[in-house]
């Protein structure tokens, strides 16, 4: 059976207890929220950490409020089928509960929190493997070696970032805080994601994601996700596309489309935005923007299904998330 | 080195010598004796080790032990009714023939029961969602789904809700 | 959906499984749940190449590590072959990627672990062969250096003359298709627990659907006699053809425990199940058929190649199924088949659930499925046309008693509405029909094909029914006893059923080859009949008739004729018991199935499937199934329709979601998340009707429900899909991305 690394558990009581704990063993520590990503990765010898930090004392991490002036605060520790079934996400921002109620299965859901999903260690099949699966190749990038198995002869990892509710929160343009010890910093979650599957997004080490904002605008747009999967309620995706489109005063529209679980961040389809915003939301855009998208998407992986297969999913993809914004009141 | 932990299982209250890196699946079934909840997969993808813990379903082998102090941690074991008669998901289960080998069957009823103390009246597809994260190879769910269903007017009886029974 | 009414007591009537409030409860014991005085965990250390020589094994390190208490090589196990050619433990070459080489056992799994990690092994890679092509080539490298080629085992039969049939046909069609690597993937994995801690006597428990077979197969290779060695199969928790015959592991935990004086348990990892546990591999299959105008299937010649993995364990099996199933079905005047096994460095592959014929029936009913296109003729048609029927004799000379093929066909069409669907749905829907045939009580693939039982009677009335018929979730123990019920006129509930101990079950071969049922049933029926016999001189005495006047129901004894004179059946028993004799009540019975043949009685099934094919994403949703089966009597029909359900989801999964993903002899998907099993969202609706055509030879007329159905569910989906895109399907699983391809070399052949 598989086992976990022995370690060492510290359960601070504190945000402040945990941020000091986490920088005086930073080299050597990871932290614990739902465990559903951790652990798992910990029973195949891909993290050996000496230290635990648990993040599940901190009550002060897991709220979902609502400013005086609209905006939306979720701390990173809620849990995501708490989220789900929050009133307030329900009524002001439905697209990130869809997201949500998207990821893994209900029991995962029900152990793992947002800022968790959004901190996931990126997939590869190369990678996420016992130790004697891989003792057959060479060791990668990831684990400190000089190649690439899921594209060989590339510079970099291309781990694939399969967070659902990622795509989701960048279409409606959240921020994340950020902290460390002695340190705060907010940033835009479009510059959390890094497109290198070994270093996936832009955390210090010892820095905590604390909380997750909405803007107040939230739930002015007209959003949708579409995730596609082998199979519903279980699986990660083979590709997830999250859409926002706001109008601003003179009706000009501001789409923002974010492809998912295809690359080793997030990826905004610029160019298929781009066809809508000039044209508008129309039959016949949102075919020109499915056909752009298609050449958007740079070196695609074989990883989980064919980079063939995966261009054919996004102009689908594409179609349906612009489509059910077209067909929403 | 080992810790100690208070734990409440099934309404008794324990003290278990355990590593940090000890799952919650291990201390049930190694310390406790409590060979119910199975291991299988051991990565959470089967639902075979699901026991409840403060009304969720979760996964028990990627629960730490030492996570669970302060909690109220059901097994399968401790559903049955105090005079060792069954509860109405487990007979529906029996009664239906939605248990073959029975390996995965508590994490299934276990499952079920998180999601009928939460949501006493599902619809087909809250029941498929909820069961979406096990597996059975046996039935292939068709009878698992059906038994869940038919438990349901059971549970409102057993509440005392005899007007919401179909 | 029920059986027939009928006026037997307990047969024919829904009956909850006996043990089902055990399972409910968590009470019912597996391997994993046992704790053995000083028990020790056992490591295997596995080959990471496909193909190479050993150029040292070193295990000193892992010797002097605290905690460890036995270390294993090939020095250990004296030469010991599991198979014609296949070592326990490597000694100077690897085959395949998890080829077991050494292993350890020790206190607990981390240091287990620990220790696995110390023993270092050098390797000398050599080039693989991975693929049937590679492999059947002329001129490949040899595998196996005492053979002349990679062919494991053929089998060529001819059957008829099939040159004259092809001669007189008006039309030939040839198809190709290919099934891909696949898993049994049952809940429990595989694990044992051995304790040889005495050299003279071996008890070990596992999951299994052969406890005599393990036990056979464990004494012969480690030098024991059978009667010394103890085989205890507490549950099983799924087995899907994967469970048939003793593996690796088995013998390494004897091996180990031997070595450490302690017993040794051995529990795969999540990965380790998916190279423990052989399935099925990449296979070819050719087929050629010569029909007529009027859709008649004259003859069917078929070449098939089966990738064997890098060593023969059961496999010779698939190829005599594989030609079975090529002629049992239609009224074809000859066939003509090569089978061959192949040799490459691919993990040892076996069956898939199903004695891996889905594929093999989906070949050919996607096959028949194009004849029917050709011919423009409906396919259901097209199947009545050819199905065999009750008396029809086939070209090997099976003799059909009892056949409800055309009622399956009749009935799955009406049931799904099939005439004013048929060709008649919108773009991208469509619905299709399979059959299938398998055999009920298979004998002659291994040596021995007895089932014997025992059934001892107490004073209060109730039963203990003794069997060694392993009940790995298909309800056979329920089976047994309600047959035993049937005969001696009591309650399912008054029997007890006693298994799961070679020590004290007696013979029977195991719940492979559809024997359940049919054959144990038939020995527990006799069984029974035993002991009614020793108790009907009791009652024929106190009622002064002759025993055959006497009826046996619902727990009394009466005249025929009669009831109001009736005694209880417990009343019998303990005046027979106590009479001046001082009789010991208790029967015994056997059954081996009176046939040269491979089977004497077949069960045979059609199905018909609705599908919606996404033309954009490739994606299939299944929307119903409609599932008939000829069971012959359907003992409990509650576990019948199990069977069909579990079966029919097999198939799904076959068809349609389940495939290794292979890469240089490795899979790349070993876990039960990227390995996709369907969930409950990718169920359909279904429909299950039971056919009863009351064979003369099964346990009150029932046949096999074991694998019939799931055979049948491959072809049928694969049909529908092939209706709703109009191409047709040529590999297995028909994943999205092989569906848009389709639809993509579908626009190019039109254009």
């Amino acid at each position: 059976m598989l086992r976990l690394p022995k370690f060492k558990h510290l359960k601070p009581a504190s945000l402040k207890e945990t941020l000091d704990a986490f920088d005086e063993n930073c080299q050597k520590a990871q932290v614990l929220a739902g465990g559903t990503d951790l652990l798992v990765n910990m029973k195949h010898c891909l993290y050996k950490p000496d230290v635990i930090i648990s993040l599940n004392s901190l009550s002060e991490l897991s709220y979902i409020t609502e400013a005086p002036d609209g905006s939306i605060q979720i701390g990173a520790g809620t849990n995501l089928t708490d989220l789900t079934e929050n009133p307030l996400i329900l009524k002001k921002v439905p697209a990130l509960k869809e997201a949500a109620s998207a990821v893994a299965s209900w029991h995962i859901r029900n152990m793992a929190t947002l800022g968790g999903n959004l901190c996931l260690n990126t997939r590869c099949w190369y990678f996420n493997q016992s130790v004697s699966w891989r003792k057959t190749r060479e060791i990668c990038y990831r684990l400190g070696g000089n190649l690439c198995h899921a594209l060989p002869g590339s510079k970099r990892c291309h781990a694939i970032n399969s967070s659902d509710t990622a795509p989701m929160l960048m279409a409606l343009d959240a921020v994340l805080v950020l902290k460390k010890k002695g340190h705060e910093r907010q940033l835009p979650i479009q510059q959390f994601y890094r497109d290198n599957g070994a270093a996936p997004n832009m955390l210090d080490p010892g820095e905590l994601l604390t909380e997750i904002q909405l803007p107040k605008t939230v739930n002015t747009g007209k959003t949708a996700f579409i995730k596609m999967s082998k199979r519903k309620g279980i699986d990660f995706a083979a590709g997830t596309l999250a859409a926002c489109l706001k109008k601003n005063s003179n009706d000009k529209v501001f789409l923002r489309l974010v492809l998912g679980s295809m690359h080793s961040a997030p990826l905004f389809l610029k160019k298929a935005e781009q066809v809508i915003n000039e044209s508008g939301l129309t039959k016949g855009s949102i075919e020109a923007a499915a056909t752009s998208a298609r050449t958007e998407l740079g070196t695609l992986t074989n990883l989980f299904t064919s980079a063939g297969y995966k261009r054919e999913l996004v102009p689908a993809l594409v179609k349906r998330a612009l489509t059910s914004i077209m067909n929403q009141k | 080195m080992k810790q100690i932990l208070s734990l409440n299982v099934n309404g008794d209250d324990y003290q278990i010598a355990a590593y940090p890196s000890q799952t919650l699946l291990d201390v049930l079934r190694d310390d406790l004796r409590l060979t119910g909840t199975k291991r299988s997969c051991g990565t959470g993808t089967c639902g075979m080790c699901t026991v409840i813990i403060d009304k969720k379903a979760v996964l028990s082998c990627l629960t730490l032990a030492v996570e669970c102090e302060g909690k109220t941690i059901t097994t399968i074991e401790g559903i049955s009714n105090p005079d060792g008669t069954l509860h109405p998901i487990q007979k529906s289960f029996v009664e239906n023939g939605a248990v073959q080998c029975g390996f995965c069957s508590p994490g299934i009823i276990m499952t079920a029961k998180a999601l009928l103390d939460k949501n006493p009246s599902p619809d087909e597809k809250d029941i498929k969602e909820a069961l979406a994260g096990t597996i059975c190879r046996c039935t292939g769910h068709f009878k698992t789904v059906e038994a869940v269903q038919k438990a349901v007017p059971n549970i409102h009886k057993e509440s005392g809700n005899d007007s919401e029974e179909k | 959906m029920t059986a027939k009414k009928n006026n037997y007591g307990v047969v024919g009537k829904p009956q909850p499984k006996l043990d089902a409030p055990l399972k409910v409860t968590g009470r019912s014991e597996f391997t994993d749940d046992i704790r053995l005085p000083g028990m020790l965990h056992g490591k295997i250390i596995r080959s990471p190449i496909a193909h190479g020589k050993i150029r040292s094994i070193n295990t000193s390190r892992a010797e002097k590590l605290p905690g460890v208490k036995a270390v294993i090589t090939h020095q250990d196990t004296n030469g010991l072959m599991v198979g014609p050619d296949q070592m326990l433990l490597c000694d100077e070459t690897v085959k395949y990627i998890g080829d077991e080489v050494a292993a350890v056992a020790a206190i607990d799994e981390d240091t287990a672990f620990e220790a696995a990690e110390l023993i270092r092994v050098k390797y000398e890679p050599l080039p693989a062969l991975l693929t049937l092509e590679q492999a059947a080539k002329k001129d490949a490298p040899i595998l196996h250096q005492y053979y002349e080629d990679n062919f494991a085992d053929e089998r060529t039969t001819v059957l008829g003359d099939p040159d004259a049939a092809f001669e007189k046909a008006d039309h030939i069609r040839i198809d190709e298709f290919t099934s891909s690597p696949n898993h049994n993937c049952f809940a429990e994995l595989h694990i044992a627990v051995a304790d040889f801690s005495r050299p003279d006597k071996l008890t070990i428990w596992s999951p299994t659907q052969s406890a005599i077979l393990f036990q056979k197969a464990l004494a012969q290779n480690l030098g024991l006699s059978e009667g010394n060695v103890r085989v205890c199969n507490l549950n099983t928790g799924g087995a899907f053809s994967g469970r048939v015959s003793a593996k690796p592991h088995h013998y390494i935990a004897a091996l180990l425990s031997r070595k450490a004086g302690r017993p040794v348990k051995i529990m795969a990892d999540a990965d380790e199940e998916f190279i423990i546990c052989r399935s099925a591999g990449r296979n070819k299959y050719r087929i050629k058929t010569g029909f007529m105008n009027d859709g008649t299937v004259k003859v069917i010649e078929a070449d098939f190649l089966h990738d064997c993995g890098a060593y023969v364990e059961e496999q010779f099996v698939l190829l005599l199924l594989a030609e079975c199933a090529l002629h049992l079905l239609y009224k074809i005047e000859a066939l003509r088949y090569q089978g061959r096994l192949v040799y490459t460095n691919n993990i040892p592959y076996v069956y898939h659930h199903g004695g891996g014929m889905s594929p093999v029936q989906f070949a050919l009913g996607q096959h028949l499925d194009r004849i029917a296109q050709d011919l423009k003729m409906d396919p259901v048609k097209l199947q009545l046309k050819n199905a065999v029927d009750k008396g029809y004799t086939t070209i090997n000379d099976t003799h059909y008693a009892s056949c409800g093929l055309t009622e399956c066909i009749n009935k799955v069409s009406r049931k799904s509405g099939w005439k004013r669907k048929y060709n008649r749905l919108p773009p991208y829907c469509g619905i299709g029909i399979g059959c299938g045939v398998m055999s009920s009580g298979g004998k002659g693939m291994w040596m021995h094909d007895t089932s014997a039982a025992f059934i001892k009677l107490s004073e209060d009335g109730k039963a203990s029914l003794f069997t060694g018929l392993p009940d790995m979730g298909q309800g056979s123990h329920t089976t047994m006893a309600m047959i035993a019920a049937e005969t001696l006129g009591i309650a399912t509930d008054d029997i007890t059923v006693v298994s799961g101990d070679t020590d004290i079950a007696p013979f029977d071969v195991g719940a492979f080859s559809q024997r359940g049922t049919f054959t144990t049933g038939n020995a527990v029926k006799n069984a029974c009949l035993d002991a009614r016999k020793q108790l009907a001189k009791t009652a024929s005495e106190k009622f002064n008739v002759k025993t055959s006047q006497l009826v046996f129901f619902g727990r009394k004894v009466f005249p025929k004729g009669k009831p109001d004179k009736a005694i209880s059946f417990e009343d019998i028993v303990f005046d027979t018991l106590h009479c001046a004799e001082g009789r010991f009540v208790m029967g015994r019975g056997f059954y081996n199935s009176p046939t040269d043949k491979p089977a004497l009685s077949y069960s045979f099934g059609a199905q018909i499937a609705e599908v919606e094919v996404d033309p954009e994403t490739g994606e299939v949703k299944l929307l119903k199934m409609t599932v008939a089966h000829d069971v012959g009597r359907a003992i409990n029909p509650l576990a019948v329709e199990g069977q069909l359900d579990g079966q029919v989801f097999s198939g799904i999964g076959q068809i349609l979601y389940e495939e290794c993903c292979m890469e240089n002899g490795q899979i790349l998907n070993p876990s039960r998340l990227d390995y996709a099993l369907p969930r409950p969202f990718e169920i359909p609706q279904i429909e299950r009707i039971i056919v009863e055509t009351h064979d003369p030879y099964g346990p009150f007329g029932a046949k096999e429900v074991a694998e019939g159905p799931m055979v049948t569910t491959a072809q049928t989906i694969a049909n529908a899909v092939s209706n709703a895109i109009g191409h047709p399907i040529d590999e297995i699983p028909i994943t999205p991305e092989r569906i848009l391809k389709l639809l993509k070399q579908k626009k190019q052949e039109l254009s």
